[in-house]
């Protein structure tokens, strides 16, 4: 089982993963289940009938909108950097916390370091498996970087133009 | 011009405290080379062949003096006493080390400088048309959008690993003086029959491996909207963008592949799902941007300077430099004065630390405190008296910066090559050298006229050679150095891409090339006709004979 | 034959192995004549991540009084660049210099070839 870090209020900790990642040629174990995008369209309503609670993964070139119906009913989102310099997963991220109103967890894996933690926060990453010996305190101090940004994202943030105006 | 407020000051202190971290982080093992390279190259600290090389922003090319002296502190303390300007205006440092990078940061933050995504997959420097502000052509001050644009996409947690870099370039004017035809995005300001500013969007353009001029992807864009718009742009591209292939990566390719309309109708479908108002500025942020940019000091004075003129009548080589160096200013009593950094025989776009303390100081006495860096990688004073003018001349000339060649045939673009990048097949700083010599008589050089040479050592044409009147692209035959010759480009609003010439030549056989071009030209050419005119109506066959006939 | 070269990470300097350690000049450098060797030379170097940048071979033939690297990108890189005699490795002179100065390259270099299957 992969490490996860998860944010709460501004802060990173471990967090123990009752999710069981599964790969598409697995047979689906009891409990809390993470698969592939194919599978869940394949078996997803079977699967969302049980009482488990249930994860899609989406490979760097699948979109959350092709979960925009079943992703109110989805506990977690987890999206894929096959490498960490492939950055379309926090499009991906925007889109599923600002536009597709997604409020479970959204959680980074594949190449996942500590120096993604900025963007990855601003995009609306509240969970990360890292694969760099990286520590919670680390990913806590890293998001926390900058005093202000620029402009708005999914986390919330005031932009730079806000806090200008003391709005 | 826009001063940096705390907050924009307090991104730059955080930026370098980032960086200085991350550095500490590699030193110690911590990170291999592959995790930090994009970030080291995303703060504009690039591994060359003799050392590391730092890029310093100069946002739509504009410099205050106080920022001009902190670029001359850097060069001589961290580097070997000078800088190189380059085609997006800003400075490389070739000779910096890493262990002096944080440091640099912090002393560049002191004024406002930076070099942040200098490199690196992510929204690079903004540029715009130097003549922002000072000239009676534009609908609005360029740079106003340039600084929206920087603010808007510096640090942008969306679009910081794109598949590739990303360029954007602002002009305001007719006369295209930001090659907005060949970046990513180019920009130009509307303004209609209800005085109501909109922009006019072309996406896809680009020079290096695949050149292409950018299309149109959208006529007329309501100003309010521009960060909006460019999102959807950057999200379209960030998602669908090769990633596949580094040198089928950039928007020009998708673009293309798309065709123009289908790539505008996605971006117009993604527009039309966002929340433009949390996206878009309000117009309270815009107008204390542009409140930055205002203009203010001009005096009134007479359009007429009899010191001018008297300097004309009297000094053949001052008379020299105001018809080649000195342009009409929109404030009567005004002028723009480049100065050519294309000194006969020197580096193009070099300038030593001592020479950036004389424009400093020229600018803050002479030109309100303002300095422009042009793609051409000349200098120019943008608020020049012209009463100064003979006295901004005379500094200038004692300290080698006077040369009277903008826009002639010395007047070269080379990238540094294979003298210092690692990218390089070629060199292209001795090219230059060898042409400028060839071409040094002023009045040889005033006689053919208005002619732009733009070298590149490698096909990632960071000297522009697509879009030179002659283009010059330096490639390895054998180990060898040779140089294809291309005729017929331009960066402006007549944009075309080069045609090639012939086969390329050796080293010590393009100087001698351009005098067989130059020959053909003087003798075909017909009133007022420049060299890429001539080019046109006469077409290549008579010139690639000129330079082929005899070699074989 | 062959040397290893790479960049100094503290300082981005061109160092060459010379067998015991990395030197700034490439009269230093040692010559290998079997690959194994070279390239298990190389492995090494690999392995110093907090040392060193990009190691790697490069091809070097005998010229007129020692031994210079076939590529000429390889030759800017023991000497600095052309239109600054007075910065870089070159700006000290002496015979190592002028040696490299003096060599030209013939054919097309193995270590050039390299360099652009890495790009």
């Amino acid at each position: 089982m992969p490490k996860l870090i998860r944010w709460r209020g501004g802060v990173a900790a471990w967090a123990d993963d009752a999710f069981t990642a599964v790969d598409d040629d697995q047979p689906v174990p009891p409990g809390d289940v993470i698969v592939s995008l194919a599978r869940f369209q394949r078996e997803g309503r079977y699967l969302l009938s049980q009482s488990r609670n249930l994860g899609v993964r989406l490979a760097s070139d699948e979109g959350p909108e092709s979960l925009i119906v079943d992703l109110p009913r989805l506990s977690v989102l987890a999206l894929t950097f096959p490498k960490f310099r492939d950055g379309r997963a926090y499009s991906a991220a925007r889109i599923a916390r600002e536009r597709l109103a997604f409020a479970g967890e959204l959680r980074a894996v594949g190449d996942v370091l500590l120096e993604m933690a900025v963007p990855l926060v601003r995009c609306g990453f509240d969970a990360i498996e890292p694969t760099d010996a990286s520590t919670p305190e680390q990913w806590t101090r890293v998001a926390h970087r900058f005093r202000h940004v620029y402009q708005r994202a999914a986390d919330g943030r005031a932009p730079a133009f806000a806090e200008r105006d003391g709005v | 011009m826009y001063r940096y407020d705390e907050i924009d000051r307090e991104m730059l202190a955080d930026r370098a405290a980032e960086f200085r971290a991350q550095c500490a982080r590699r030193l110690s093992g911590e990170m291999t080379e592959d995790q930090f390279k994009p970030l080291r190259l995303m703060n504009g600290l690039y591994l060359q062949l003799h050392a590391y090389m730092l890029r310093i922003a100069i946002p739509y090319g504009a410099l205050r003096s106080d920022q001009m002296r902190m670029l001359a502190h850097v060069a001589r303390t961290y580097d070997q006493g000078y800088g190189h300007f380059t085609t997006r205006t800003n400075l490389q440092l070739h000779w910096i080390k890493l262990r002096d990078a944080p440091d640099i940061l912090d002393d560049l933050a002191k004024v406002g400088l930076h070099a942040i995504q200098t490199s690196g997959n992510c929204i690079r420097n903004l540029t715009a048309d130097p003549h922002a502000g000072a000239t009676a052509e534009e609908v609005d001050d360029p740079r106003i959008w340039a600084e929206v644009i920087r603010q808007w996409s510096t640090f942008h947690p969306e679009f910081t690993y794109l598949p590739r870099k990303f360029k954007i370039a602002v002009t305001a004017s007719p006369k295209d003086r930001a090659a907005i035809r060949v970046y990513d995005i180019g920009l130009r300001l509307h303004r209609d029959d209800e005085n109501a500013l909109s922009f006019e969007v072309l996406v896809g353009g680009g020079l290096g491996r695949l050149p292409h001029l950018g299309p149109v992807i959208r006529q007329r864009l309501p100003v309010r909207h521009l960060l909006s718009y460019l999102q959807a742009v950057l999200r379209v591209y960030n998602r669908h963008g090769r990633r596949d292939n580094p040198n089928k990566a950039r928007i020009k390719i998708l673009v293309a592949a798309l065709g123009p309309e289908e790539f505008a109708r996605q971006v117009e479908e993604e527009w039309e799902l966002t929340d433009k108002a949390s996206v878009d500025l309000p117009s309270t942020e815009l107008a204390r941007i542009r409140a930055g940019f205002a203009p203010t000091g001009f005096e009134t004075l007479s359009p007429v300077s009899t010191a001018f003129e008297a300097a004309k009548t009297f000094d053949r080589a001052f008379a020299r430099f105001a018809r080649r160096n000195v342009l009409t200013h929109k404030v009567p009593g005004y002028a723009l004065v480049n100065v050519s950094l294309k000194a006969i025989g020197e580096t193009p776009g070099d300038c030593s630390a001592d020479q950036m303390d004389v424009i400093a100081d020229l600018a803050e006495r002479y030109s309100m405190n303002e300095v422009r860096v042009t793609y051409e990688q000349n200098l120019l004073l943008p608020h020049v008296k012209l009463d100064d003018v003979p006295a901004v001349h005379a500094a200038l000339s004692a300290a080698g910066l006077a040369t009277a060649n903008i826009n002639l045939i010395s007047d070269i673009i080379a990238c540094p090559g294979l003298d210092y990048c690692a990218l390089a097949n070629a060199r292209a700083i001795p090219i230059a050298q060898d042409i400028a010599r060839r071409f040094e008589d002023p009045a040889l050089a005033e006689t053919i006229g208005e002619l732009k040479i733009k070298i590149s050592g490698c096909i990632n044409a960071c000297g522009h050679h697509h879009v030179g009147h002659i283009g010059i692209l330096g490639v390895d035959k054998k180990g060898e150095e040779f140089y294809q010759l291309t005729l017929g480009g331009s960066a402006e609003d007549d944009a075309a891409l080069g045609q090639v010439l012939g086969p390329a030549v050796a080293a010590d056989k393009v100087a001698p090339s351009i005098d067989r071009l130059v020959e053909v030209y003087l003798r075909e050419r017909r009133q007022g006709e420049r060299f890429i005119d001539t080019f046109r109506r006469a077409g290549l066959p008579v010139f690639k004979e000129a330079v082929y006939a005899e070699a074989h | 034959m062959k040397a290893l070269t790479a960049n100094r990470l503290i300082d981005g300097e061109v160092v060459f192995w010379t067998g015991a350690d990395w030197s700034e000049r490439f009269a230093a450098a040692v010559l290998f004549d079997d690959n194994t060797a070279a390239e298990a030379a190389e492995a090494r170097a690999k392995s110093q991540i907090t040392l060193l940048v990009d190691p790697y071979l490069i091809d070097v033939a005998e010229v007129e009084g020692g031994v210079a690297p076939v590529s000429y990108r390889e030759r800017l890189r023991a000497l600095g660049p052309t239109n600054r005699p007075d910065h870089g490795k070159q700006a000290a002179g002496g015979a190592d210099i002028a040696l490299l100065a003096h060599a030209h390259g013939a054919a097309r270099s193995k270590g050039r070839v390299d360099l652009i299957r890495r790009k």
